[in-house]
């Protein structure tokens, strides 16, 4: 009995803990159904009559939603896509051909993510002023593939590494290409890799503001872009627009990391870390 | 079916290699190479967008200012690495403790719900996550006053308007978002370590504070260290946090580099100016990324 | 569609009459064989750009109503356009806040790229937008288009929007929306009988009532008022205004206790800023500046124009300096009777007490790379723009125009409850504003990291804030070649 009591107050802890970190988050879904006035309430109101308007107005009233998100999808799905897929082959030289240079290499691709971004991005936007490729949904996924692709490579070629050369040299000597070898015995085989890679970029991209400011524009704003822009309205700081907006973005990031928590840490690691939580 | 048809060529190892490669180096060259070097070239020049005037050499007065220390920037990068200290330190110990306290949790009703909500922060997008963060800290209309005064009856805490306070602020949203990343790696790290040995210990009825730094801290040490270097880098560029919060005030109080080097470039357009700052923190940068590969490496050759 | 209206859309026109009609004939003829215009014909030999559909863009002020307000009357241009010039536009918008407008439209023009091709600017970027040659000159667009040529209210007006450099006479803005502060008060409380009794009780003069009283208050007399409602336990306090460290939020609310008070911020002449900004008069201002944050709730070092207009509206303050533009925003439906809108006090004692507030506003700038098409389209659009019904539907909305006859007009008073104190205020001499030059944007963020960090009490001194912020920007000056005189020794010792 005390035992079972123990348990469950150690369960109750936790939980405790996950929802005091939850908290802010849930403050801003629950401002996303009061009104306005029900949002500057003083003292704050936990018990409120519930309204959709804030995802009504922003379905209706507010015209470039629906192209801001369909931008997030676009230039996230895309630009990680890209990048898994070339970082994939890389990998795959990285970890058997083991070329010259490949350290150094390794090394580079990753020390332009630790740059601050303006720094990252300050280069990249005078080159494409001077090539005129600024607001342009190819220049801007290509910019964000390349940006998707160290942590990629590092990812996947941990994930290679641990796949025994065997299979490459079995499928070798049945008579297969390389090209079969490749795609066909080796890629199924880092599928838990590809998954980590893509997740990771993918959450990483659609969180993204500075380089969409700098280097996209009109045609190619996305979401967290409104967030920052549309903070401000006619009347004063737009609460109600900020908190349903956050809502609804924040909801496949989070179905993410609950249908893939076992890939999160191999991606928030890029790789170097692999198993369960 | 392409390889069918030139499997020699294919099947040629050097090819290969090279044809394995040119898709990543052609990005590599093309958004880093290439600018990288622009970068440097300007860094030796007076550019400001806004002049109307070409790029005109300069030599190193880019660098003398920014050793005299031109824009105050002695300064951020001091705020800098203390946001960094600080923040990867509390992050570390809450994190590590967080994470003591998930273990053996395997079969807790929801435990995937739970965790998902633990790391839901992480995954906030950071402008949100700042503009919504300035109206929880509203000192007339945010909530955590009103529990401040009302809950606890403490005075009106003015969170980012007092400059002694507003650093911490900062920071202390820096933390709520990242802490579980840090239970996430010991989480990890302690799954590292074998069911073996851990038994083991228990049977020897070994003292908790020798279980770990005899067992778990063999084990788990290289992961914890790979989270931290990961959060010391991340912070190091902080900047879409501020933004939203503090755009750097009160004063200067939460300039940190980035924030610094955003104005520089982008609201000010002094390009020539920017880009020296910018080679500065990319060989900080590449002196982070080599402490990250020779503790990697290091572990490699204990394997 | 009337032949009529056809032949009025040659007015106020750039391109002769005769080349018109030739290229409105060649295009008429592409009409044609694009079929569905067919019917306009008519309309279509009138202007070169007849049955041709075209896509516009307007870059505009996010959160700022006076932009929107722009925005959503561009509806009414596309109807009239297709009326009397037979062309269809549409609008596309796009918009950034105040602080981020100007990184967004040079990271754009920079590009010499066509994204936006009507911009509405701040007054003071017009420096850094008109040097590099990224916004087209109006002198010759004026010359030419008489609709351009209005008389306009006071020469307030064409100094803050138009002019670049300083007096140069060179135009490269018309004014989209003109602004002055203005003191938003709470007349119900100062109409409360218990109140006024208690108010004159307690400093034995009377509780102002009037526009006419505030006109004559002074900022000693105000200060007592803002003291009085001042009740944190009632959760009212007297007053609100800007200190926040985003963009010019801070500096636009100082410069009044200096400028009203004699004090100076450079000379634009020599570019000297050192010895004219870090003044006596100056520090001052700063300091009684400062002490106006007794009377504020809480957080108002944070407070911003959105900021101001939530305490306002929630009913925590009794008054609030704010831009006359958002007056929609600070005047709902819940408040409308409660609100009187009146000049903001004087400085100073007795006859030389004087006010001189910072000016507001936008000008609607071009991109100078538009092509031929886009840029006709955009002055068809500010020859709409200043016809007097769109003035007058401007103003309606909640817009300030600027142009002599529609604010002389009697009725412009009643249009909206602000407009009689900003109309006040942007009487010569009443506000002005201060640099349009093309480090405009670097010089404001270190002012506004030294008054803020004054502010906040992070500096201790005010002067010592000041001489800061006058020796980086004589540096930014002289680097620029704006100033002949480099900061002198003592800067190396000074910081914040």
């Amino acid at each position: 009995m005390s035992h079972r009591l123990r348990t469950w107050t150690y369960y109750g802890v936790l939980w405790l803990v996950s929802l005091l970190f939850f908290s802010p988050v849930a403050w801003i879904i629950l401002s996303s159904f009061k009104t306005r006035n029900d949002i500057l309430a003083t003292p704050p109101k936990l018990v409120f009559t519930p309204t959709l308007d804030n995802y009504i107005d922003l379905f209706t009233r507010n015209t470039s939603f629906l192209l801001q998100l369909g931008n997030s999808i676009l230039l996230s799905v895309s630009a990680v896509v890209i990048a898994v897929f070339v970082s994939f082959l890389a990998a795959f030289c990285f970890s058997r051909f083991k070329p010259k240079g490949t350290d150094f290499l390794m090394f580079l691709l990753l020390s332009i993510r630790m740059l601050p971004g303006p720094a990252v991005i300050l280069p990249v936007f005078l080159m494409y002023v001077a090539f005129g490729w600024k607001d342009n949904h190819l220049a801007l996924i290509l910019f964000y593939a390349m940006f998707s692709i160290p942590f990629s490579v590092w990812i996947l070629k941990g994930f290679l590494d641990g796949v025994s050369t065997r299979f490459d040299e079995t499928g070798r000597v049945n008579g297969g290409s390389w090209f079969h070898v490749i795609f066909k015995v080796v890629l199924p085989q880092v599928k838990p890799g590809l998954i980590a890679a893509f997740i990771f970029n993918l959450i990483f991209v659609w969180n993204e503001f500075l380089f969409n400011f700098i280097i996209g524009g009109v045609t190619t704003q996305n979401i967290p872009y409104a967030l920052a822009v549309g903070a401000y309205s006619d009347g004063g700081l737009n609460w109600t627009f900020i908190s349903a907006l956050t809502s609804i973005y924040i909801v496949p990031p989070v179905l993410f990391i609950y249908f893939f928590q076992k890939y999160l840490l191999v991606g928030m690691t890029f790789g170097t870390v692999r198993g369960e939580v | 079916m392409s390889s069918r048809l030139m499997p020699g060529v294919l099947d040629n190892r050097r090819f290969l290699v090279f044809a394995l490669l040119v898709p990543v180096l052609a990005f590599f060259v093309v958004f880093n190479t290439i600018p990288t070097l622009w970068l440097l070239g300007l860094s030796f020049h007076k550019f400001s967008l806004i002049s109307g005037m070409p790029p005109e050499f300069f030599g190193l007065r880019n660098f003398e200012d920014i050793y005299y220390n031109k824009n105050g920037i002695w300064g951020d990068l001091g705020r800098t690495f203390l946001f960094v200290g600080v923040g990867v330190t509390v992050q570390t110990v809450l994190g590590v403790l967080l994470g003591f306290l998930f273990w053996g949790s395997k079969d807790m009703p929801g435990r995937r719900i739970a965790l998902t909500l633990l790391f839901t922060p992480m995954v906030l997008t950071p402008v949100a996550t700042g503009t919504f963060f300035r109206f929880i800290y509203d000192p007339t209309f945010g909530v955590l006053n009103a529990l401040l005064t009302g809950g606890l009856g403490m005075g009106v805490v003015d969170f980012l308007g007092n400059p002694k306070i507003a650093y911490w602020a900062v920071l202390a949203v820096d933390c709520w978002m990242w802490t579980p990343f840090m239970t996430l790696m010991t989480l990890a790290a302690l799954g590292s370590v074998p069911k073996a040995e851990l038994e083991a210990a228990e049977i020897d009825r070994l003292s908790w504070p020798k279980r770990i730094s005899l067992v778990i801290w063999h084990h788990g040490k290289f992961i914890l260290m790979l989270g931290i270097l990961l959060r010391t880098i991340d912070a190091f560029k902080t900047l879409d946090l501020i933004i939203p919060m503090t755009k750097g005030g009160p004063g200067q109080t939460t300039r940190l580099v980035a924030v610094e080097l955003n104005k520089q470039s982008f609201e000010s357009f002094n390009m020539g100016w920017s880009s020296a700052y910018s080679v500065l923190l990319l060989l900080i940068s590449i002196a982070m990324t080599s402490i990250f590969i020779y503790i990697l490496n290091r572990r490699r050759r204990a394997r | 569609m009337t032949v009529g209206s056809g032949s009025r859309a040659g007015n106020g026109l750039v391109l002769p009459r005769r080349t018109l009609l030739k290229s409105g004939a060649a295009l008429g003829l592409s009409g044609l064989v694009s079929a569905p215009f067919i019917n306009r014909l008519m309309a279509q030999e009138s202007h070169p750009l007849a049955g041709q559909k075209i896509e516009m863009n307007i870059l505009g002020i996010a959160g700022w109503l006076p932009s929107s307000l722009g925005v959503q009357m561009s509806p009414l241009f596309a109807e009239f356009a297709k009326e009397k010039y037979g062309y269809d536009v549409s609008f596309g918008f796009a918009e950034a806040p105040f602080s981020d407008l100007f990184q967004k439209a040079a990271t754009s023009l920079a590009t010499r790229s066509q994204e936006y091709n009507i911009i509405i600017s701040d007054s003071q970027w017009l420096g850094a937008l008109a040097r590099p040659g990224w916004i087209l000159q109006l002198d010759d667009i004026i010359a030419k288009n008489p609709n351009l040529q209005l008389e306009w209210y006071s020469q307030t007006v064409v100094d803050t929007y138009m002019t670049y450099p300083d007096n140069s006479g060179n135009r490269w803005g018309l004014p989209q929306e003109g602004d002055t502060i203005a003191l938003f008060v709470r007349k119900d409380l100062l109409e409360n009988e218990e109140e006024k009794s208690a108010f004159q009780a307690k400093y034995n003069i009377p509780l102002p009532q009037t526009f006419e009283d505030f006109e004559k208050l002074t900022m000693e007399d105000f200060e007592k008022v803002a003291e009085f409602f001042t009740r944190p336990d009632q959760q009212l306090w007297g007053t609100a205004s800007q200190y926040s460290r985003v963009y010019d939020f801070c500096t636009c609310f100082l410069y009044p206790y200096m400028w009203s008070q004699g004090g100076e911020i450079w000379n634009p002449e020599t570019g000297q800023v050192e010895g004219i900004l870090n003044s006596d008069i100056n520090a001052t201002a700063m300091d009684q500046y400062k002490g106006l944050l007794k009377y504020q709730p809480q957080g108002a070092l944070n407070y911003g124009i959105a900021e101001i207009i939530d305490v306002f509206t929630q009913g925590k303050v009794f008054s609030a300096f704010q831009w006359a533009a958002v007056g929609l925003g600070m005047i709902t439906d819940a408040n409308r009777d409660q609100v009187m809108v009146v000049p903001p006090p004087m400085h100073g004692k007795g006859a030389d007490a004087k006010r001189v507030y910072s000016m507001g506003g936008q000008p609607w700038v071009l991109n100078a790379f538009n092509d031929e098409t886009k840029m006709r389209v955009a002055i068809d659009f500010l020859n709409w723009w200043y016809l007097p019904e769109t003035t007058l539907e401007f103003a309606k909305r909640g817009g300030n125009p600027t142009d002599k006859a529609t604010l002389s007009n009697p009725d412009f008073d009643n249009i909206n409850p602000w407009n009689r104190a900003y109309k006040y205020m942007l009487e010569p001499g009443r506000s002005r504003d201060f640099w349009h030059h093309p480090r405009y944007s670097e010089m404001l963020a270190v002012q506004q990291e030294g008054f803020t960090s004054f502010m906040t009490g992070t500096t201790a001194s005010a002067r010592q804030a000041l001489d800061y912020i006058a020796c980086q920007q004589q540096q930014i000056l002289y680097d620029d070649g704006s100033a002949a005189e480099r900061p002198s020794d003592a800067c190396s010792a000074v910081s914040l």
